[in-house]
């Protein structure tokens, strides 16, 4: 085998490859298991696309097929739902590890700036999965969802027709949102996977500020080969036990299908992971000053967003290799800020 | 001498009473001189022995002899009322309980603000006054008690007053052309129209439901006759023991309908498309249905049933018998929910009333069998409805099953009603249906189940094997890192 293809090339490649080893080490591994789930996702993606059919009078009926009389059908949807959730968490820890640990500064900016593409992507993964099943928390969830969108100014009302294809959440958006998740975000997403997994493997890991050389020596380091790649493969197994049990133990239900005509459940929720930001909606005001409140509250996330997904542009300091507390106390009101409303959402 | 002076005394008041009677109302004297229509009627009026004038009604100056005067528009003289003002003049006095009492009156003084509730108070065509004002029933001029059989409001004259109008097809048209018109006619061939044509005054005429000045239309949730309101309507003479004393008739129908499955669905869950006392019955041409028409009355809701009854051998046993045909079985009036007590062989069952397995053994068996294939469908039900429960109590997907499940219940309807063909190889056929499904949804509920249990079990050999070979690569991994420190130390120690 290393006759035909080489490996010990490859194999002493990677070992000379090292990842730093500190205190904080730990977070390193968020990314590796993020990349676990995404590929999970992928792998039971395609299994239930053998599947799956798309339209408002097959798709709750195939999910249905898919979980009692697909062989295993209960289990890969189970995996894909509880994954897609997981996924966005562990991307969402190994953001912001990279946001604390600073990560961000030059020269990784570009890495920084994929890795905020494809969690924005994480995210309308999940929130045009959400829909697929057609049911009917999905059904007014989304009719919800594209309706903020639709109130954002000049621009809502196309994307929201976009989206929709059309005025309403029909069988057309369910068809559009099938091939937005099955084909151009898997698309996009794998174009950006690959620069940033190509800088990383270039740029190697980011070390902590102020480490100096010190996570030079080899006490302070570690090999990517064999010792990173094993403890990642070692926490993959234990995520992997995680998603079985969870899967097994709580299987991901169907619900009721989708009726248009139907009066909106009470107490209607997006996803845990825009709880926040729905939560935020309710607080404000219908009024602001000159602006209407949803309006204000969308532009303001709209802001957040761009600032933070611009970070390394404007965080002068870090990029010089000087320590900043304003940045950390910036992520440490978004944590508690993210955390208090999607409490507060979720107890509603 | 005290005899002479109490007559004298006597003499002057009856001669006092003439003198105010013709000089106190001027308006009275003059138009009964002239003879005319109104002046004569007014007479009988109960308002004329009451001793209100005409300004009573017509306003001006009573008193006065001079006829200017007496009818001076600035004298308050305000001619003949027209539209609503016929009924607000009326009203100036029988809304005012004050006023009422001062003519020793104890009639209710809410009748205006009732007659605006009613049906009658919408407009008419003009769009100026209301479709009714108070002399369309009454009548004017020579208004008399509603207790006087003079009154054109008397149960014996009242048809009569209501039909003048709803049994003008062409007038009617005009407010409402969906109401029918032959009211009158139907009520005429009915018990309490009978009775009334016979001069009785006690058999229901049509203000003994519809009520009097706070009419509202059938469909109105308010109205008397309003479904739900129906039966408690019916009883107010009904359960009238005293009033219906002369009548011979029972007076607990509205007890038994009350805990009939009828009664229950319309008096407790206020489901007001169950029957009433006019669905059977009929409104206004009531009569109790005959043992003949029996099946006929029942089977305009329960048609399946009456179908396969008429096709079936128990029709002719029951005619020859003169048997009323649902009746016999599920009574009338306290109709309780058809279970399967009613069928089979027991003492209960109402099979065994007639069949025995000594005089009717073929009747008896047939019974019998019918009973034990509906405990064997219902169990299988049953059993069938726990799997599921347990299944999806397990968190499986079984809805496949739950609407297989329907089709077990459907064919359990089916066989209640297939009863009513009393053929035993009908009723096997559906039952046979309903179990075939429900043995395939106890599989499939059997099958969810263990399925659970391999799942359980496929995790847990899973986790185990998992488990293993990350405690195998901790160990490896643990294997490398020792010996890389070892080489390290070495190289330093060579160093």
């Amino acid at each position: 085998m290393n006759e035909r293809v080489e490996l010990d090339d490859l194999v002493d490649f990677m070992g000379k490859k090292y990842v730093p080893q500190h205190s904080h080490s730990v977070w390193y591994y968020f990314g590796g298991v993020s990349l676990f789930l995404f590929i999970i996702q992928v792998v039971t993606g395609i299994l239930l696309l053998l599947y799956y059919k798309s339209g408002e009078d097959l798709s709750f009926e195939s999910i249905q097929f898919i979980m009692s009389k697909v062989q295993f059908g209960w289990l890969i949807r189970s995996i894909h739902s509880w994954t897609a959730n997981l996924f966005i968490l562990s991307a969402m820890v190994h953001m912001f590890s990279v946001y604390f640990g600073k990560a961000y500064r030059k020269p990784r900016e570009v890495t920084w700036l994929t890795g905020m593409l494809m969690f924005f992507l994480a995210l309308a993964f999940g929130f045009s999965g959400y829909l697929l099943p057609w049911n009917e928390l999905a059904f007014f969830a989304t009719k919800v969802g594209t309706d903020i969108a639709g109130v954002v100014p000049f621009i809502g009302k196309p994307i929201m027709q976009l989206l929709r294809s059309g005025e309403d959440v029909t069988g057309a958006t369910l068809s559009r949102f099938f091939g937005f998740h099955v084909a151009v975000f898997p698309g996009i997403f794998t174009v950006l996977l690959g620069i940033h997994l190509l800088l990383v493997q270039r740029q190697g890991m980011s070390e902590p500020l102020g480490a100096g050389d010190d996570v030079k020596s080899d006490q302070k380091r570690m090999p990517f080969f064999p010792n990173f790649m094993l403890r990642d493969l070692l926490l993959w197994l234990i995520v992997l036990n995680l998603i079985a049990i969870l899967a097994v133990f709580f299987p991901w239900e169907l619900g009721k299908k989708a009726d248009a005509f139907a009066p909106a459940p009470a107490g209607i929720k997006p996803e845990w992971y825009f709880l926040f930001m729905f939560q935020t909606l309710k607080y404000i005001p219908g009024k602001l000053w000159i602006f209407d409140g949803e309006v204000f509250g969308i532009m303001l996330f709209g802001l957040a967003g761009l600032l933070w997904m611009l970070i390394p542009f404007w965080d002068r300091k870090s990029s010089r290799g000087e320590q900043t507390r304003f940045i950390n106390y910036i992520g440490l009101f978004v944590i508690m800020y993210i955390m208090i409303f999607t409490i507060i959402g979720w107890l509603a | 001498m005290k005899k002479y002076i109490l007559y004298t005394l006597s003499v002057v008041v009856i001669f006092a009473q003439q003198v105010f009677a013709s000089g106190g109302d001027q308006c009275f004297t003059c138009h009964d001189g002239l003879g005319d229509k109104e002046s004569s009627g007014y007479k009988h009026d109960i308002h004329f022995i009451k001793g209100i004038s005409c300004a009573g009604c017509h306003g001006g100056n009573s008193n006065s002899e001079d006829m200017e005067k007496a009818m001076d528009k600035n004298g308050g003289y305000n001619g003949v009322p027209k539209g609503d003002d016929i009924s607000k003049t009326c009203a100036g006095c029988h809304a005012d309980s004050a006023r009422m009492k001062s003519f020793g009156s104890s009639l209710p003084t809410n009748q205006w603000e009732m007659l605006q509730t009613s049906v009658h108070a919408r407009l008419s065509t003009n769009g100026q006054e209301h479709i009714v004002q108070c002399i369309t029933c009454h009548g004017v001029h020579g208004i008399v008690s509603v207790k006087d059989p003079a009154s054109p409001v008397y149960p014996l004259n009242i048809v009569k007053t209501c039909t003048k109008c709803h049994s003008d097809a062409a007038f009617m048209r005009n407010y409402n052309p969906s109401l029918p018109v032959d009211q009158e006619a139907k009520y005429r061939t009915s018990v309490h129209g009978q009775l009334n044509a016979k001069g009785d005054p006690k058999p229901a005429a049509c203000a003994s439901c519809h009520g009097s000045h706070d009419i509202r239309s059938a469909k109105d949730a308010k109205s008397r006759i309003y479904p739900v309101n129906l039966p408690s309507t019916c009883s107010n003479c009904h359960s009238n023991a005293a009033y219906m004393k002369a009548y011979n008739i029972p007076t607990d129908q509205y007890a038994k309908f009350s805990r009939s499955v009828h009664g229950i669905d319309l008096l407790e869950k206020h489901d007001a498309s169950a029957p009433a006392c006019n669905s059977c019955h009929g409104n206004h041409g009531a009569a109790p249905p005959g043992v003949e028409s029996v099946s006929k009355v029942c089977g305009t809701c329960h048609a399946l049933n009456a179908d396969l009854f008429s096709g079936s051998p128990h029709k002719k046993a029951f005619d020859d018998k003169k048997l009323p045909e649902c009746e016999t079985c599920h009574g009338n009036h306290e109709i309780a929910a058809a279970t399967k007590a009613l069928l089979g062989t027991s003492k209960d069952a109402v099979c065994s009333r007639c069949h025995d397995q000594q005089t009717n053994p073929k009747g008896y068996e047939v019974a019998g069998v019918m009973r034990a294939l509906t405990d064997s469908l219902e169990s299988q039900e049953d059993l069938a409805t726990v799997l599921l429960g347990k299944a999806e109590q397990k968190g499986m997907e079984v809805s496949e099953s739950r609407f297989k499940l329907r089709d077990v219940h459907q064919a359990r309807l089916q066989s209640r009603t297939m009863v009513h063909a009393f053929d035993e190889a009908k009723f096997r056929e559906v039952v046979d249906k309903g179990l075939k499904t429900s043995a395939g949804v106890v599989e499939e509920g059997q099958h969810a189940i263990n399925e659970y249990y391999f799942r359980r079990w496929g995790l847990g050999i899973s986790t185990i094997i998992i488990t293993m070979v990350a405690v195998a690569l901790y160990f490896t991994i643990k294997g490398i890192e020792r010996k890389q420190r070892n080489a390290l130390k070495s190289n330093i120690i060579k160093k």
